[in-house]
């Protein structure tokens, strides 16, 4: 099932590696991807398109929460 | 947990001009940092002389530098070295390494350190700015490396960032659930002119205001209330303290707590000295190799209350039938990621483990909460003979179990104990006393051989008034046998028992159980290693191998006696097998508890009062 993140990070060299790295070691594959920087340049908005269940969706999103970078993870249905 | 430094408005030095080293420098002393470990190599020169310099002009009237620096053999012992320190005195452990070959040996320790949250600085050399990405000599992608596996990494590429960088890493390090930071410097941000600000950190806005929630968080009345209602409702309850416990400082919270109410505790391996494990209602470890009563007490609860403790996979193997009869589980942890990850509550929180430990007491006694739990106690003490420890004593071979014994008979529960990882950590876990936290140092969700040694240098230097011992394995001390020779130039009175089974016992134990007894790769035919001679060679004045199990009490009394580094090689059964055991991915009640301890199928009794649960 499809499903939609929406993560804030801080806007730096480095930080999509570690957010992407989490859905690489649950062999979940990102099947779209944009990052941008906000009004807040410092801020940047990646938004994800990735399959899998729910529970195994949770349990990336709690891992995305961990990253020290992460402002705010959102998800939503597609 | 640190003392938060408490520095004064302005700092003395702010203003002045100082060099990217001499700003990395002086942000450790500001932090209190009293001892570091490190390794030196040419993209770290810059900050090991301004450490040498900083050191030769603050030097006490005795000559003791402000911060000595430990040289280990191998950049993993400097990281094991931080990581010993850390875990025995609940402060930042500070290892400094160059570049490529020296931040790779880093990446060990770092991630043993973010599977057990232990706080842990590294301060890695890394080739100039210009440089990187060119493939250049020592150059290794450090950001990538450690990324993944430290709590945070921090690539300084703009030395203006330096300063708030370094101070941010041992907020990051010590905060919510405690962890590995790495910061990556450039040699040119190390030689870069700029100008100390004596203050600042980096804004982390994401993190901060989560670490803001969670240290605002507090247990409201309603939550007591759900929390109180399943106590009295509860006629089993059982407390399942882990690491987190030691970690937050939240023992004594965790004792007054259980102590209020008559609460059992199991403890998992990171939690070992949470509680006194000599007490009358302290089970001792769960899990895999937990302690026969333990096991049947989870097995029996109706109530679990998971303090600062994760339900890994060592401990529950098989998440639907753990705890099969509580019909009440609650979580506290710092966590949010951890609260029903593996099992699902009924109850949680999320916030300190300290406070919310007093808030619970607090509301319990405020309003008489007194549970009536003598039968569940007779039980639990009933159990804990029945079920008892036991080994194989009338074997002529010296039994590792007896070993551990005598040395608890010495030790009395007060010694400092780090491991390596396999059957001899698992016989010392069960067999052991602990009165207090941070007595118990482990590798315990990495599982790193080679931990024990380099551990024991930095307990002992950390807490240079108690007896350390590293309790080791012959292949695991091999893993980092460089250490011994670091032991004996320090001079510092470790005392090293080998347990020696000639070979990876519990990899044996595996492969007896579930590979036929073929013993691939971990049986050890030929020549053996002299662990004495090497032991001597490497400057231990006392180093002996102990054969003839007559002999054993008194080579124990004079191995821990000894004044100075001890070496003692113990030739154990060879085929000692560590029970009980529950199978990978097994239940409870499938725990195999071997020949020496009985299990309830044996006990018919005593099966008989288990089926009333």
């Amino acid at each position: 099932m499809p499903h939609t993140l929406s993560i804030l990070l801080q806007n730096e060299a480095g930080t999509l590696l570690r957010v992407a790295g989490l859905f690489a070691t649950r062999s979940c594959n990102i099947d779209a991807l944009t990052v941008r920087a906000t009004d807040d340049p410092s801020i940047a908005r990646m938004v994800l398109e990735v399959r899998g269940d729910v529970p195994a969706l949770d349990r990336l999103v709690q891992k995305a929460r961990r990253l020290v970078d992460v402002l705010e993870v959102e998800q939503s249905p597609p | 947990m640190n003392a938060q430094p408490n520095p004064p408005a302005i700092h003395p030095r702010a203003g002045q001009p100082l060099t990217g080293a001499e700003v990395i420098v002086q942000v450790l002393a500001d932090e209190g940092v009293q001892m570091l470990f490190g390794y030196a190599g040419g993209a770290i020169l810059p900050v090991f002389d301004a450490l040498y310099r900083h050191n030769a002009t603050h030097a006490g009237e005795d000559g003791r530098e402000p911060m000595p620096l430990v040289v280990p053999a191998n950049e993993q012992g400097a990281g094991f070295m931080a990581a010993g320190y850390a875990r025995a005195s609940g402060k930042v452990g500070v290892a400094i390494v160059t570049s490529g070959p020296g931040a790779t040996n880093m990446v060990t320790p770092v991630q043993d350190c973010m599977a057990d949250s232990i706080p842990l600085v590294v301060v890695c050399g890394q080739v100039g700015t210009a440089a990187l990405g060119s493939d250049a000599f020592q150059e290794a992608p450090v950001h990538h490396l450690m990324g993944a596996c430290a709590k945070h990494v921090f690539l300084v590429t703009d030395p203006a960032r330096l300063e708030a960088t370094l101070r941010s890493a041992f907020m990051l390090a010590r905060s919510g659930r405690p962890g590995p930071v790495v910061v990556d410097c450039p040699k040119d941000v190390q030689n870069a002119a700029l100008r100390f600000h004596g203050e600042g950190e980096l804004a982390l806005p994401g993190y901060r205001a989560r670490l803001r929630r969670s240290d605002q968080a507090a247990l409201s009345d309603a939550e007591c209330v759900a929390f109180f209602e399943a106590l009295r409702r509860a006629r089993r309850p059982l407390l399942y303290a882990g690491g987190g416990v030691v970690a937050a400082g939240a023992a004594p919270a965790l004792r007054a707590f259980a102590d209020a109410f008559g609460l059992p505790v199991t403890t998992s391996l990171m939690g070992i000295g949470a509680v006194d494990t000599r007490a009358p209602l302290a089970l001792h470890m769960l899990g895999m190799h937990g302690t026969a009563y333990a096991n049947y007490a989870v097995e029996d609860c109706d109530f679990l209350c998971a303090l600062g403790a994760r339900f890994d996979d060592r401990v529950c193997g098989a998440p639907d039938r753990f705890a099969p009869r509580a019909r009440f589980l609650a979580q506290v942890d710092i966590d949010p990621g951890e609260v029903g990850k593996v099992k699902p509550v009924h109850w949680q929180h999320v916030g300190p483990l300290a406070r919310a430990l007093d808030r619970l007491t607090a509301w319990g006694r405020a309003h008489g909460v007194r549970p009536d739990l003598a039968e569940w106690h007779a039980h639990l003490a009933r159990s804990k003979r029945d079920h008892a420890m036991n080994y194989d004593r009338a074997s002529p071979l010296i039994q590792p179990q007896a070993v551990l014994e005598a040395i608890d008979r010495h030790a009395q529960g007060r010694a400092i104990v780090s491991t390596g990882v396999g059957q001899h950590q698992m016989w010392a876990a069960q067999w052991l006393a602990f009165r207090e936290p941070r007595q118990w140092l482990t590798s315990g969700a990495m599982g790193t051989m080679g931990f024990g040694l380099p551990a024991a240098v930095g307990a002992q230097l950390a807490r240079p008034d108690s007896l350390v011992i590293d309790i080791d394995g012959d292949t695991s001390i091999r893993m980092n046998a460089g250490e011994l020779e670091t032991i004996a130039r320090l001079e510092l009175p470790v005392k090293v028992l080998v347990l020696d089974n000639g070979g990876d016992g519990m990899v044996r134990q595996w492969q007896r159980l579930y590979y036929g007894g073929r013993f691939a790769a971990s049986a050890r035919p030929g020549r053996r290693r002299d662990f004495v001679r090497a032991a001597q060679a490497d400057g231990f004045a006392w180093a002996r191998r102990l054969d003839d199990r007559n002999a054993l009490e008194q080579t124990i009394a004079a191995f821990l006696a000894f004044d100075g580094p001890a070496f003692l090689e113990v030739a154990i059964d060879p085929d000692a097998c560590v029970y009980p055991m529950v199978g990978p991915g097994a239940s409870y009640a499938q725990m195999v508890t071997g020949p020496h301890i009985a299990s309830r199928e044996a006990a018919a009794p005593l099966a008989a009062a288990g089926a009333m649960f």
